[in-house]
């Protein structure tokens, strides 16, 4: 039978998402750009770096997507 | 009149004996007499065999106003004569299908025609078996023609079933005479000798009820002209029939007589006739009261947005009209708010949009911006938008708005056997009882559907185009469906089916996420290069 297609994640919990998500993305945001300043270009790992940074876009980028999709823009 | 001046004339003459100059006007009104004699005499004929009006002034205005075409006077001329020679013809038509019975009732208490046929069909003994019986309208009906059902009553008495039957237009080149067009409605069950059946057929005419006078001041009542035939159209020979013709109030100007004719109230009943022969016509014309509101989108264009991500996003653009009779003269709001009983009686201030259930995000705006006069109920089977123009519309003037709305995804997409998805939704105009001219649906599919087909029960113009919104990057398949003259009953369900992978679900947040990586990897390398201009420490 025809099954009724719904969203993978439920709509209500679109507004939840987005402020976990973000700010989880923001705090990781911090950390990096903390190290960044704090340590000094001799000590820096570029493999610690990547990484922040990368786990810090997921996090941000379904952060915004959350929250386009919690205020009624749905991409 | 002027045959008496010429008399004068010759009177003059005779006492002037200028002789010459009397045989010359004798002439010449003796020839006048007799051309006007020979007029007369052929227009009495005409109109006595025909239809007897109850006023005189009703019969010039019938014979005079443009719209009515004159072929049609001339084919019920031609067939009541034909008539009323052979009442029993043996030219009977070539399947031999006979109407027992036919009631015909036309409601006219709306802005919108709605004509409910009763035909009781049968078929004689030699004939043979009939797949489908057809019913005529004139070319002027067929133009305004919105739609056509017909259902066909199965069992008997208790367990009586109306079945729907498929009814399609014949084509033109089926020769019904003086233009009529044929509608064929096949019939689930093929129609036996000497077998009788009844048919339930119901048709919906717009822009058929013509305001007279064209124009009206503010504290004018509406009155219209609905014309139609006393007889019904057929192209089969009907035995017995009657006609209804039901107005929306007492208010009855004036109403052609073919008798027997008899008025109660708000109803003229026109029969019963017998025995007429295939193509019988008696125009009638009815001159009534009504004042409802003539609402009529002249453009409505509907765009459903489809959003995986749990929404379908719908925007409903139109272009309003009041569609009754001009509005003439000033408008003085203070005489329409203080005395709303009599001012400005058939215009109209508010409409009712019905829409799904669940909605969500309501907004009714126009160029400047928002309207806050409307409503909104909800309950668990739909819900209701009622809803003011920024002004009471009265008879040809305009406004446009705009109403958009949002509606939970799973209450309208599904996924089909065969893997597809579908988007069940509805066609037609939310706002109730209006006529929409001209409709646009536009279905905005998912970025990366594949091969869209929509499925709709009746015949639309269909193509596709490519429409942009947020974070896409090849464009969204847009289904585009166009049709004119669209009434309530075309407010059906309508499928969109197309191939959607949900991998393609996660090309939003991988733009997001890379749109944020890439920041990321500008600081990184702005904070491993070194820009100073001076000489470097290390070195």
């Amino acid at each position: 039978m025809q099954a009724a297609v719904s969203s993978p994640v439920p709509v209500a919990w679109y507004p939840a998402l987005a402020v976990l998500t973000v700010a989880v993305g923001l705090m990781l945001t911090a950390s990096f750009f903390i190290y960044e300043a704090t340590s000094s270009t001799r000590s820096r790992s570029l493999a610690k770096e990547i990484t922040t940074a990368a786990v810090a876009s997921v996090f941000l980028g379904f952060g915004s997507l959350f929250v386009l999709l919690a205020s009624g823009v749905y991409v | 009149m002027w045959m008496r001046r010429e008399l004068r004339h010759l009177a003059m003459a005779r006492r002037n004996s200028l002789t010459t100059v009397i045989a010359d006007v004798w002439d010449k009104a003796k020839h006048l007499r007799e051309a006007a004699e020979e007029e007369e005499r052929h227009v009495c004929k005409a109109w006595k065999i025909s239809s007897q009006v109850v006023r005189p002034e009703t019969t010039t205005t019938a014979t005079m106003a443009p719209p009515l075409p004159t072929s049609i006077l001339l084919l019920l001329a031609v067939a009541f004569t034909v008539a009323a020679a052979t009442a029993t013809s043996p030219t009977a038509p070539e399947d031999g299908i006979r109407v027992v019975s036919a009631e015909k009732r036309i409601d006219l208490t709306g802005p919108i025609v709605k004509v409910y046929l009763t035909l009781k069909v049968h078929n004689p003994a030699t004939g043979s078996d009939a797949s489908h019986v057809l019913i005529a309208f004139t070319p002027l009906e067929a133009q305004h023609l919105a739609i056509v059902k017909a259902t066909r009553a199965e069992g008997k008495r208790k367990k009586k079933v109306y079945v729907p039957l498929p009814v399609e237009p014949v084509d033109l080149a089926a020769n019904a005479p003086d233009g009529a067009r044929l509608y064929s409605v096949s019939l689930s069950a093929p129609l036996r000798p000497s077998e009788t059946t009844t048919m339930e057929v119901f048709y919906v005419l717009t822009h058929s009820l013509e305001p007279f006078p064209a124009e009206i001041t503010q504290s004018e009542s509406q009155l219209v002209y609905y014309r139609d035939s006393a007889l019904l159209l057929s192209p089969y020979h009907v035995l017995e029939q009657v006609t209804y013709v039901k107005m929306p109030s007492n208010r009855v100007e004036s109403f052609t007589r073919v008798d027997p004719t008899a008025r109660s109230g708000p109803e003229v009943k026109y029969g019963t006739y017998k025995d007429q022969l295939p193509y019988a016509y008696s125009p009638i014309l009815v001159h009534h009261e009504n004042n409802h509101p003539f609402a009529v989108v002249e453009e409505l264009v509907r765009k459903v947005e489809i959003s995986h991500w749990g929404n379908v996003q719908v925007t409903e653009q139109y272009k309003l009209k009041h569609g009754g009779a001009r509005h003439k003269g000033v408008f003085s709001r203070l005489e329409y708010q203080s005395r709303q009983s009599i001012s400005g009686a058939s215009s109209f201030k508010n409409l009712l949009a019905r829409l799904p259930p669940r909605v969500h995000s309501v907004y009714y705006r126009d160029e400047i911006g928002n309207i806050s006069s409307s409503n909104l109920r909800t309950d668990s089977h739909k819900s209701e938008l009622e809803f003011e123009p920024r002004y009471p519309l009265f008879g040809g003037w305009h406004c446009t708005f705009t109403i958009g709305y949002g509606m939970p995804l799973q209450d309208f997409l599904f996924e089909s056997e065969d893997g597809r998805r579908f988007a069940n939704l509805t066609f037609g105009c939310p706002l109730l009882n209006t006529v929409v001219d001209d409709l646009t649906i536009k279905i905005v599919l998912p970025e990366g559907s594949k091969s869209p087909q929509a499925v709709v029960p009746f015949l639309t113009e269909q193509h596709l185009e490519t429409s942009y919104s947020y974070l896409d990057v090849v464009g969204r398949t847009t289904v585009v469906l166009k049709k004119k003259n669209v009434v309530g009953e075309h407010n059906v369900p309508f499928q969109v089916y197309y191939e959607f992978n949900p991998v393609f679900m996660l090309a939003e947040p991988l733009m997001l996420i890379s749109a944020a990586l890439l920041f990321f990897v500008a600081c990184i390398a702005y904070l491993h290069m070194d820009l100073s201009i001076g000489k470097s420490q290390a070195s």
